[in-house]
């Protein structure tokens, strides 16, 4: 197996695994368009970042943390927490738009940042996702406990004291990061995909939210070298073959479930 | 050890949405006994309970909690998401780790010991009350508030839960603060009885509250004839909204004028 092939395979498999229990989060606290939309003011970032001079990567991280620190901050109840979600990515994205018009000369390489190419990951590439996916699985394990309560019921999670005030606003900047990073190195079709769709695949066949997080992990680990064979065999592109082989193990494990009649 | 206040609430005003829902609350509540709040639907029950545990934030006056108690809290509504798996067995440990047979014992003492392993979402509104009741009795709790926790559970399971909330204070050597609507165990279990309209318009033992003219105001003629016997003297009326009129003194001046405590 040449190296490259190699490299995309470990680097889209472990972020695969680290996005898996995040995602499994994305999905019980109703956040799906979340990685999205911190994607789309991840764009904004880009342009700033090459409009002032700075790396682009330094500009989407910056504007990623800023989207999800706002995100913890205006959830008032009066405008669901998706929608506003919604609001500030869309806002990012039409600022961006507008920041790129007059910036002709670097578009191409604006692109390079936004839509990765998981075939063309370097060594310290694949470094810097070990680095990113060690960070999201151990800031998820950190904060499991209270999360986890406080996605259940936060009367009861405060009334009895299991959450702490930051758990959503670390989480909302956790996902952030993820995504800003992930951006980076696969492009923002597939860390998008990577947080809903392994969540979603993995959970018909779950009983407990510690089974689906792992399940997740798996299904989206598995995704990366079901993909690139596919995607090298039938000479297609990698990234969304990767995507797509998440969702057949979506379709696979919803049918699975339904012929076992146990879609509790 | 007795008499230990667990909750002292000071002058507490609470605004929600512009309205005024409390005004002038003081209370305390001490290791040992069972309190029942009552009062017409939109009286401020649930606000008083949100505010006594730190969930609403009052806009005036201060609540003390005992710092280190165990709170057991059963919310008046409890949303189930299908999204999250989650078996009886795990939510139990959720917001704590109790004993197994903490828990063991306490699905036993509210009913449902067989529910372990199913689904939260697909248990019936009745076992969803008890296992509720159970999770937060296995916490063996200091305090214990339950807002109308027997409310979808049937008229003759409801009679035996009412005798298990009354032996939990021996059992657990807790207080209990309970908000419900049936008032003739009510006033049979309590040792105290605080009736909110907006303030506390009364309160005492059952038997004080029940010779409450405003109670039966409160409650109708048939509630009062039922409970109570004969009246005293009531400083003060309510207009439709439960607001105290000013300068217009009930008269029925009779015996035991000054059992009843804490007029707004």
């Amino acid at each position: 197996m040449p190296d490259f092939l190699l490299r995309a395979v470990l680097g889209a498999a472990f972020l695969g695994a680290a996005c898996g229990p995040v995602g499994a989060f994305v999905l019980w606290r109703r956040l799906a368009y979340l990685g999205e939309s911190i994607g789309h003011m991840g764009l904004l970032g880009a342009a700033l970042g090459l409009l002032i001079g700075i790396a682009p990567i330094t500009g989407v991280a910056a504007l990623c943390l800023l989207a999800g620190l706002v995100m913890a901050r205006a959830d008032d109840g009066l405008i669901p927490a998706g929608t506003f979600v919604g609001i500030v990515g869309h806002a990012g994205l039409a600022l961006g738009f507008i920041i790129l018009a007059g910036m002709e000369s670097v578009r191409a390489d604006l692109m390079g940042y936004l839509f990765g190419d998981v075939l063309a990951l370097s060594p310290t590439d694949i470094g810097l996702i070990i680095l990113i996916g060690a960070g999201a699985l151990g800031g998820i394990a950190l904060l499991w406990r209270p999360l986890l309560a406080d996605t259940v019921n936060p009367d009861i999670a405060a009334a009895e004291g299991t959450t702490r005030p930051y758990v959503n606003a670390a989480f909302l900047v956790l996902v952030a990061l993820l995504v800003a990073f992930g951006l980076r190195v696969v492009g923002a079709l597939m860390i998008v995909a990577l947080l809903i769709v392994p969540p979603a695949a993995a959970r018909p066949i779950s009983r407990t939210p510690e089974s689906m997080a792992l399940a997740a992990a798996l299904f989206g680990a598995a995704a990366a070298p079901l993909g690139i064979a596919v995607s090298w065999w039938q000479d297609v592109p990698a990234g969304p073959s990767i995507v797509l082989a998440a969702v057949a193990l979506f379709a696979v494990s919803s049918v699975f479930a339904a012929a076992r009649g146990n879609r509790s | 050890m007795m008499n230990e206040p667990l909750i002292l609430a000071e002058n507490l005003h609470v605004r929600i949405g512009g309205a005024q829902v409390l005004s002038n609350i003081s209370l305390t509540i001490t290791r040992g006994e069972i309190v029942t709040l009552i009062g017409p639907n939109g009286s401020g029950k649930t606000t008083l309970l949100r505010a006594l545990l730190g969930l609403t934030r009052p806009d005036r006056g201060f609540v003390q909690r005992k710092s280190g108690m165990t709170v057991g809290y059963v919310p008046q509504h409890f949303a189930r998401d299908r999204a999250m798996p989650l078996t009886v067995r795990r939510f139990m440990t959720l917001f704590g780790a109790p004993a197994a047979e903490a828990i063991d014992d306490a699905l036993a003492r509210t009913g449902v010991s067989g529910v372990l392993d199913r689904q939260v979402a697909t248990l019936s509104g009745g076992e969803l009350a008890r296992v509720l009741l159970a999770r937060a009795i296995a916490r063996r709790p200091d305090l214990l508030l339950l807002d109308e926790p027997l409310a979808a559970v049937d008229v003759a399971g409801e009679a035996a839960l009412y005798r298990l909330i009354a032996e939990l204070r021996s059992d657990l050597n807790c207080a209990i603060l309970l908000v419900s609507h049936d008032l003739h165990v009510v006033m049979n279990q309590s040792d105290r009885v605080i009736c909110l309209n907006g303030h506390i318009c009364c309160e005492g033992t059952a038997e004080t509250v029940a010779r409450d003219p405003a109670f039966g105001r409160l409650f109708g003629a048939r509630a009062a004839s039922d409970l109570a016997f004969y009246t005293h003297h009531h400083n003060h009326r309510h207009d439709a909204t439960g607001h105290v009129v000013p300068g217009q003194a009930a008269s029925s001046p009779v015996a035991g004028a000054e059992q009843g405590a804490g007029h707004a």
